[in-house]
């Protein structure tokens, strides 16, 4: 601000100043949508990107770009989270140069990176390319005190083999949302076993998160919003205090509680899928209809709270919209406290 | 001829010619103006308030203010009258004094005809504008034509109405400076002229909130539509010429442009009333450092309080419409400019950055500037050359008819400077071989 | 007779019988060719379109729910029908109606389903957004939609996001193409009320 007439002290200064910015207009909403008050402060913090679909940049020049900005925005995070966790499909169709691209634009983050597969991913190659980039789909690892488990809970039946599909036949059933030929996503006994096996060491009051692709709940079958052995799967997480469970796939804001058990979406980079016709759990406070004039309208990216008994504040960075919280108050409260914001659009 | 006759010189005549030079020589800069006749210039490169208000009276003859302006929807039009501000001559009348008077700026040298000149667009056609003692704002000042639809005024829309806005630039101390409403008021109360104006159109005595209807009245009667492109939708193919139609075709296609410039008969304005971030503040080097830095201290103090000390600070302005929100989504937006008689008010966006309509167009074909507030609908358009210059004739059909020889002169400088140099432009970006987000990817900060 | 003029009337003896023989020989060629030559035709359009000669609408039900169109059997029982000349309707009517109507929403569901079909260059297809046509909203045209600057009817919301999510050129408004795949959204949308202008 240039030099002004000297009879101006600072609190009229401000006040005429107040008035030029006609701020009588003006009503103070707070910036941030965080909740937790300071002697619940989380403990420490992630941030996710998650389903991108990528084609090759000169096919589809979009979905690289999307994932690009994603890996801005965490970078410009401050603080800084202690790492990003990627949810899977960061490929379209499998293809080796969609994985290597993928894994090229992720290679520019800034913390380091913690990914899981999807079924994208998986089904050209049967994971081939992806375990050459990035190891076994399944695992876990333990990070300040809480034990997170990564699984592949996309393991589908064999439908190809009787029909004689190819390869990229297989992947291309498996990519269609609502292709009713494909099978229902699985977990699977041999993963289950494992996941039996790597938590037997736990206390029932271990802070515990695990990702998986899919919801491990069963929200709509036609979508493979779903995961079949989700009942057994369940079960081996029930002697818990608390477990958080966040997965991709779904492109949205959604929320569950069943049990013990706190579930959350997350965004997708590249498109917004819509609600499910039916199954919705009654937690989830939908976001707002995407609008189709704005590309990036209904994704982005985020960021997980972790507090120390290993319940999350899920922060939804959406573009162009102010981000929403799903406070851990709320799945603890069964949806009565820390209510997030309404959509102004509703689903129909 | 005899040689008595050529020498035989008329004195009158040289006596005359002797005083018109010495006025020549006197009187202040003169320029040649948008009609080729001589614009006379008053203060901070204005032309002066006499001259504007013979001018204005050739552009409105008269009309009767109280019905709506032809070529509005009577129904629209009426949701925009405030109120406590019918119009009517009186008040229409009052506001055209208050719009060209000098007395309410602290030095007597300023009016809102200063920015917002009858000759130059009713704007100011500079990057930003000038305020008493030499100011410079921050931002680029918009046109007073056609603002009666617009929904908020002011770029980042902090005004409800116009009646709200006129009397803000009043009391800004680097535009005209007054100390206070009661000032501005004070500065023209004695005036038996204004006594009787003020009684007649809203039977008080002169007082600021009146200062700011009135000339909200004498503004809602701008109305400036009749453009060549306007007789094309009423049917008159042959009004605007072929790039001009194709032009039109691209800003409903592949060019996007509707998507936030809505034009149609409710709303014949050429914007959404909307707010984006559009990647011209991008540009600016510290905008996003400046962008966290007012989050997290607004995250500390979220008091109105707090905003407006941040908001005074110079460079908290190119955030936007995110001071008088604090919506995160609204970092670096401004509203979507209006595109009815774009063409004569350079230079463009909020900061006045893009000196020409080229510029503007290489600015969105390459889908703006990359930054972690960007609107999702700036994408790389890939658009020719050609197309380019079909929008640009297009965006010079919306300039209103009494505007055309202004409009013929800014189509020559433009498209002279825009044949010079093309610094926004970038054609790798454009047709998508490079993305956008690659650079800021691969060269984080640590 | 000379035998010169004999000669002559030998040369062309042999020629008329010559040229009989030929004319005999072509003849049966000639009969045959009309249904040699619908035989190739019918064998190139097949290789054109092979899935016209196969199971195509089977297989796309077999990968996507699409809702059947109404059924018309009611209106064989009413007891007018059976004296009207136009009215008198027959199973074969139902099953008719049912068959052709179900063709095209079917085609539509596949045309939705690909990019290629679409037209699209991004590799983007329409059920990316709309998975069994979900958030299409075909009840709420016609409505003013500001960013296309007109009164769009469901047609013509299809061919924006064609041009722009799709990336992909128009279609005609009366295209084969346009046609199924209003047809196929249309008829995944049976039963909700129409609510037209509802943004």
């Amino acid at each position: 601000m240039r030099a002004h007439s000297q009879s101006l002290d600072r609190r009229s200064f401000l006040k005429r100043s107040a008035a030029a910015l006609g701020a009588a207009a003006f009503v103070p909403v707070r910036v941030a949508q965080s909740a937790p008050d300071a002697k619940d402060a989380p403990a420490f913090r992630f941030a996710y990107i998650s389903d991108s679909h990528l084609y090759a940049k000169d096919l589809n020049d979009r979905f690289a770009r999307a994932l690009m900005r994603a890996v801005d925005d965490v970078n410009n995070l401050d603080p800084q989270p202690d790492f990003v966790f990627y949810g899977g499909d960061l490929a379209q169709l499998g293809q080796a140069h969609e994985l290597e691209l993928g894994a090229q634009i992720l290679k520019n983050l800034k913390a380091p990176l913690k990914i899981m597969v999807g079924e994208h991913d998986w089904y050209l190659d049967m994971g081939a390319k992806w375990r050459e980039l990035y190891g076994e789909p399944t695992y876990s690892f333990d990070h300040k005190g809480v034990h997170f488990v990564v699984l592949m809970s996309v393991v589908e039946a064999d439908f190809w083999t009787k029909r004689g599909l190819t390869p990229m036949q297989r992947m291309l059933t498996v990519a269609g949302l609502d292709n009713g030929v494909q099978s229902s996503f699985t977990v699977g006994a041999e993963q289950r076993a494992w996941l039996q096996k790597d938590l037997e060491k736990l206390p029932n009051n271990a802070p515990l998160i695990v990702f998986s692709h899919s919801p491990l709940y069963k929200l709509y079958k036609n979508w493979n919003f779903w995961t079949d052995d989700a009942d057994e799967v369940q079960a081996i997480l029930k002697r818990f205090e608390r477990v958080v469970v966040i997965h991709g796939h779904t492109h949205q804001i959604l929320t569950n509680r069943i049990g013990n058990i706190h579930f959350h979406g997350l965004l997708s980079t590249a498109w917004p899928w819509p609600y499910a016709p039916q199954g919705m759990p009654e937690l989830t406070i939908q976001m707002s209809r995407p609008d189709p004039f704005n590309p990036n309208d209904g994704c982005g990216d985020g960021e997980v709270l972790v507090h120390a008994d290993g319940l999350v504040d899920k922060v939804y960075s959406l573009w162009n919209r102010n981000p929403i919280t799903v406070a851990k108050g709320y799945t603890a409260s069964g949806g009565k406290e820390c209510v997030p914001p309404k959509p102004n659009r509703p689903s129909y | 001829m005899s040689r008595r006759q050529v020498l035989r010189v008329p004195v009158g005549r040289v006596a005359l010619g002797a005083a018109l030079l010495a006025v020549a020589l006197l009187r202040p800069t003169v320029s040649q103006g948008a009609e080729g006749a001589a614009v006379p210039k008053g203060e901070h490169g204005a032309a002066k308030m006499d001259f504007q208000l013979q001018e204005l009276a050739k552009l409105v003859p008269g009309a009767d203010v109280s019905q709506v302006p032809a070529g509005f929807d009577p129904m629209i039009w009426q949701a925009f009258v405030p109120k406590d501000n019918e119009p009517n001559e009186k008040r229409v009348a009052l506001g055209r004094k208050l719009y060209f008077d000098t007395r309410l700026s602290k030095d007597g040298t300023m009016a809102c005809a200063t920015c917002h000149d009858v000759t130059r667009g009713f704007t100011d056609q500079r990057k930003v504008s000038e305020g008493i003692k030499a100011q410079l704002g921050q931002r680029n000042a918009p046109t007073v034509l056609n603002t009666a639809l617009l929904e908020t005024v002011f770029l980042d829309g902090r005004s409800p109405t116009l009646d709200h806005q006129a009397k803000q630039p009043i009391v800004n101390p680097i535009e005209m400076g007054m100390p206070d409403g009661e000032a501005a008021a004070k500065a023209i109360a004695g005036d038996a002229d204004y006594q009787k104006a003020f009684q007649e159109a809203y039977g008080r005595p002169v007082n600021y909130e009146d200062i700011g209807r009135a000339i909200g009245a004498f503004e809602r009667t701008l109305v400036f539509i009749a453009s060549p492109f306007r007789r094309f939708l009423e049917g008159d193919k042959a009004a605007i010429s072929t790039d001009a139609r194709a032009g039109w075709d691209l800003f409903n296609g592949k060019a996007r442009c509707v998507s936030c410039h809505h034009m149609n008969l409710s709303n014949p304005l050429g914007t959404d009333n909307r707010f984006h971030n559009i990647g011209v503040s991008a540009r600016h080097q510290d905008f996003e450092a400046l962008a966290g830095k007012a989050q997290k201290l607004l995250k500390e103090d979220p008091s109105e309080k707090k905003l407006d000390e941040l908001a005074l600070s110079t460079p908290m302005s190119e955030l936007g419409r995110f001071m008088v929100t604090k919506n995160r989504s609204d970092i670096g937006s401004f509203r979507t400019s209006m595109l009815l008689n774009t063409a004569i008010t350079p230079p463009y966006m909020h900061d006045g950055s893009l000196p020409t309509l080229w510029d503007v167009m290489d600015h969105y074909n390459k889908g703006g500037e990359a930054s972690l507030f960007l609107d999702g609908g700036m994408e790389p358009l890939a658009l020719t050359e050609a197309e380019i210059g079909q929008v640009v004739a297009f965006l010079f059909s919306l300039t209103d008819q009494r505007f055309a020889t202004e409009n013929a002169r800014q189509f020559a400088v433009q498209k002279a400077a825009a044949s010079r140099v093309r610094p926004f432009r970038d054609l790798q970006i454009a047709n998508r071989r490079k993305l956008a987000f690659e650079d800021r990817i691969k060269n984080p900060v640590k | 007779m000379s035998s010169d003029t004999k000669r002559a009337i030998a040369i062309v003896a042999c020629v008329v019988v010559a040229g009989v023989l030929v004319g005999c020989l072509e003849r049966p060629k000639q009969a045959q060719a009309p249904a040699a030559i619908a035989a190739d035709h019918m064998a190139q359009w097949k290789q054109r379109n092979p899935d016209q000669a196969n199971r195509w609408v089977e297989e796309e039900r077999e990968r996507h729910k699409i809702q059947p169109p109404a059924d018309n059997s009611p209106l064989l029982k009413a007891e007018q029908g059976k004296s009207h000349v136009y009215g008198n309707y027959s199973e074969r009517d139902v099953l008719m109606w049912g068959r052709e109507t179900e063709k095209l929403v079917v085609e539509g569901s596949r045309i939705f389903h690909s990019a290629d079909r679409l037209g699209g260059t991004i590799g983007v297809s329409c059920d990316m957004c709309h998975p069994d046509a979900a958030n299409t909203h075909p009840e709420t045209y016609p409505k003013f939609q500001a960013q296309m600057g007109r009164v769009a009817l469901l047609r013509d919301m299809i061919n924006w996001c064609i041009q722009h999510p799709v990336r992909g050129k128009a279609l005609a408004p009366d295209s084969p193409e346009m046609r199924a795949v209003e047809a196929y959204i249309l008829a995944q949308r049976k039963g909700i009320a129409l609510d037209y202008g509802k943004h």
